[in-house]
């Protein structure tokens, strides 16, 4: 029992990370139908611009008071790296053929990838990040379950950007008019809503998640490297694809789903094919099933077939 | 022979300013490159001797004798062939790539020598003879030219022109190779792009397109010709075999799943895990110390199983997922390379059974052998030395023929026009009656059991497998020769897989960069020619869809295509 709350704990935790990452592809596709593949490099330059942040202006700081600053700097990138994207290379491309865009997010994908490989320093291997008080440091009990205090930091982060999200989709007109225009972009265009906007604006939100969950890598596993963006992608999107694609708190369930049966299943699958080896392979299979059982997802109403 | 001859006319019957002006930079282009460029005589080859000219001036003589043609066929040296070729459009062109290059060579000698004092005249001369043209050239008024649709040759004149252009493709592929100087392979390579801009600003390729559909089988034997002698052009040399086998594995593979995306249009991002499961089977059934099959059959009979095993694996993730949209399958066959990769990385002993030696890979692979014939040793054909590489070579051509094969006569078939509309629009097609699941199935298991195939000889090739060879990352190169060629045809699968396996093996000094460039390259490709280099027409429809020309044009051409079989018959 007592290892079966740890798991919890640690799937849940893993699972607010991919919930982060999973809203920003979730809420692209709800609107232009497009996977954005890049999403998952779009979260490695978060990291890294928080990493940046520090280096240039705090270098040496550790004090929580830094913490604001570096998420900051871990959006700012993020979200303008999104946006130059969407203008640059998606939008171009809205009524192309699927595959075209698909493509073209691969192509971005690994340009993005080598971009920082190369030209950020030091980055041909991976690169400490800082080790901020209060969020990490030595592990507290709490009853039979070891919390890590960056933990403590990925699940806040989740909760409070989950909040800001709904307030912003129901309450903002902005949001209320990515509905319509997830809902039906022709007639939202007609009823005065500025369509390219709220695509674009779909991208920033993802991308300032996908930001914040930079920061919370990097103070999750100490070190970020340029590749992290490929696997934590994939993952999001399982996620996203879990929940419902298409449907935000789909991909937050989603999200947390997938992180805890990862987790479970390193612990729980007897024989040598559990293990943590086998993780991703297990994550992998959820997908597939998913897909052939309930291809709509666990939460999604949406239509699944809009080829 | 029609219209051609009907408007014989010569445009103009005296010369006017810009042609002589043309006229004079071509003769001083092709005087300087007769002069010595350096005094140094380690730069760029050799360019220091008078009247011997080196390899990049060689370059610039090809450019001044096509200027030259050009400018003949202007005043009308062949009655009618200034109808068929815009020779003004080409002249530009020409030109301008010949005052880049000189430019260039210049700033080479300037870096290199080092120092501009170094150059002797006959750059400068080259120079002022490139700059001329361009002067001349971009005053020239184009000539308006006919649709080569409608211009009917005698067919041996079209077969000359299509042997020719493959003897040239198949000395310039040789000279590419053996080009060591990555300073002058790179001017080669721009000497070469201006080349082929020229011509087809000049409209010799939409000419030469028209030929190639009209003599579709001779182009066939006749590039399976050229690459059939390709290695006896090399002196029994290793070095640029092995290169050309690689290429032709990617090719091969790159085919295979040109029947699934550019046919039938399923996306497959996770193909190279059929390679690799091919590669697998093939390394396990080997004589390898590391093999862990116990069972020994000959090759021929484990290239089957390699290939049903890949096919079955299509089965198993393609059943459940060919169900969903396309993205959804994307993603899927993603997930499913991964799971591939990271199962062979864990079947270690320690993780699950033994059976693919975990990250190490099964190593010392045993050479080829069928029958008596072993590909690892040397063998002499009419006293031309064959090396290991050239045998794998040729085996591999056998299994490109196949492919290319299948791919064509599937393409032209019930099930080919069945993979076409569902491409085009899924509801319909099943409106219709086609068979959606089973044709996206067969088109899943069928690209799989061609890779499990080349992957089976790759194993061998490669002398070991390991789980690295298997990444994303070589799925997203296949799917780019294949975005980069053209979708949906055999010629551009080739070009598209040539270039992205030939220009890294050859630039190594930008190698760091290449994965940037080819990023980068991906993404301008979908922007500005999202058909691809070589396009089916039908694709190129597809992507510009409010080309009505382009669209009028493809329609006569498939009449013209069927009218006279319907004569016949």
């Amino acid at each position: 029992m007592d290892q079966f709350l740890q798991q919890l704990l640690n799937g849940i935790t893993l699972g607010s990370l991919y919930a982060l990452i999973a809203v920003g592809y979730t809420v692209v596709y709800g609107i232009v139908q497009l996977i954005n593949f890049a999403h998952g490099e779009v979260f490695m330059i978060g990291a890294f611009g928080s990493l940046a942040t520090w280096t240039i202006f705090f270098k040496g700081q550790l004090g929580l008071w830094v913490l604001p600053f570096m998420i900051v700097g871990a959006v700012l990138a993020a979200v303008v790296v999104a946006l130059i994207l969407e203008r640059v290379a998606y939008r171009p491309l809205r009524h192309a053929p699927r595959l075209a865009p698909l493509i073209t997010a691969i192509g971005i994908s690994v340009f993005l990838q080598e971009a920082v490989r190369l030209f950020y320093p030091g980055a041909k291997s991976a690169l400490p990040f800082p080790q901020i008080d209060m969020v990490t440091g030595p592990a507290f009990q709490a009853g039979p379950v070891t919390v890590r205090r960056s933990a403590v930091f990925v699940i806040g982060a989740l909760v409070v950007c989950a909040i800001l999200l709904w307030f912003f989709i129901n309450r903002t007109k902005m949001g209320r008019g990515m509905l319509a225009v997830s809902q039906d972009p022709d007639t939202a265009r007609l009823m005065g809503v500025n369509v390219d906007r709220i695509i674009a604006v779909a991208f920033a939100i993802g991308a300032a998640l996908a930001g914040v969950a930079g920061v919370a890598q990097g103070l999750q596993n100490s070190n970020i490297d340029f590749f992290i963006g490929f696997m934590a992608g994939l993952k999001a999107f399982t996620a996203a694809v879990l929940g419902g694609i298409g449907n935000i708190y789909g991909a937050v369930v989603g999200g947390l789903v997938l992180g805890v049966v990862e987790a479970m299943a390193v612990q729980f699958i007897p024989g040598t094919f559990g293990g943590s080896p086998w993780k991703d392979v297990w994550a992998f299979v959820l997908l597939i099933v998913v897909l052939v059982f309930r291809p709509q997802g666990l939460m999604g109403a949406r239509v699944v077939d809009r080829a | 022979m029609t219209t051609s001859q009907t408007t014989a006319a010569v445009s103009n019957p005296r010369p006017s300013s810009q042609w002589l002006i043309t006229l004079v930079g071509v003769a001083l282009l092709i005087i300087g490159c007769f002069l010595s460029w350096s005094y140094v005589p380690a730069l760029l080859g050799n360019l220091s001797v008078n009247f011997f000219p080196g390899a990049i001036q060689i370059f610039m003589i090809i450019v001044g004798v096509l200027g030259l043609f050009f400018l003949l066929l202007r005043k009308g040296l062949f009655p009618g062939a200034h109808k068929l070729l815009d020779s003004a459009r080409g002249l530009r062109a020409l030109s301008v790539t010949a005052a880049a290059f000189m430019v260039l060579v210049v700033i080479v000698i300037g870096l290199q020598a080092p120092g501009l004092a170094n150059a002797d005249p006959g750059v400068f001369v080259t120079l002022v003879g490139a700059l001329a043209m361009v002067a001349g050239s971009f005053r020239m008024p184009s000539d308006p030219t006919v649709d080569p649709i409608t211009v009917h040759l005698p067919s041996w004149v079209e077969i000359l022109v299509i042997v020719a252009m493959l003897t040239v493709v198949l000395f310039g592929a040789a000279y590419a190779l053996g080009q060591e100087d990555g300073t002058v392979f790179s001017l080669f390579l721009l000497f070469l792009a201006g080349l082929v801009v020229a011509l087809a600003r000049a409209g010799l390729f939409s000419w030469f397109g028209v030929i190639a559909q009209r003599n579709r089988r001779v182009i066939m034997l006749g590039a399976f010709a050229v690459a059939f002698l390709f290695p006896f052009t090399q002196n029994g040399s290793d070095a640029n075999m092995s290169i050309a086998t690689q290429v032709l594995i990617f090719a091969t593979t790159a085919l295979g799943l040109n029947i699934v995306v550019g046919l039938a249009g399923l996306l497959d991002l996770g193909y190279i895990a059929f390679l690799g499961a091919g590669a697998y089977v093939s390394a396990m059934m080997s004589h390898s110390a590391f093999a862990n099959i116990g069972w020994k059959p000959p090759f021929l009979v484990v290239v089957i199983i390699s290939a049903i095993v890949s096919s079955a694996l299509g089965l198993i993730i393609g059943s459940p997922t060919l169900r969903v949209s396309g993205d959804y399958l994307a993603i899927v066959t993603l997930a499913f390379g991964e799971i591939f990769r990271l199962t062979v990385n864990n079947l270690d002993g320690n993780n699950g059974p033994d059976l693919t030696n975990g990250p190490n890979g099964i190593p010392g692979i045993p050479e080829l052998e069928i029958g008596s014939f072993n590909f690892g040793d040397t063998h002499n054909v009419l006293g031309i030395p064959l090396g290991r590489f050239a045998n794998y070579y040729f085996l591999l051509l056998v299994v490109a023929a196949i492919i290319i094969t299948v791919f064509t006569r599937l393409n032209n078939s019930r099930i080919g026009r069945g993979w076409v509309a569902i491409r085009e629009d899924e509801k319909a097609a099943e409106a219709m009656g086609v068979n959606v699941f089973g044709l996206k199935l067969f088109a899943f298991a069928g690209g799989a059991f061609l890779a499990g195939m080349a992957g089976s000889i790759k194993a061998h090739q490669d002398v070991s497998v390991t789980p690295d060879q298997y990444i994303f990352l070589e799925s997203a190169f296949l799917l780019a020769a294949i975005v980069l060629g053209g979708m949906g045809t055999v010629a551009g699968v080739l070009v598209g897989a040539t270039v992205l396996k030939l220009l890294p093996e050859k630039l190594r000094f930008v190698a760091d960069y290449r994965l940037l460039t080819f990023g980068l390259l991906l993404v301008l490709m979908m922007r500005f020619r999202p058909e691809g280099l070589v396009p089916s027409q039908r694709r190129a429809l597809e992507f510009h869809e409010d080309d009505a020309d382009l669209a009028e044009r493809i329609e006569d051409a498939h009449i013209e295509a069927v009218t006279p079989m319907e004569g016949r018959a």
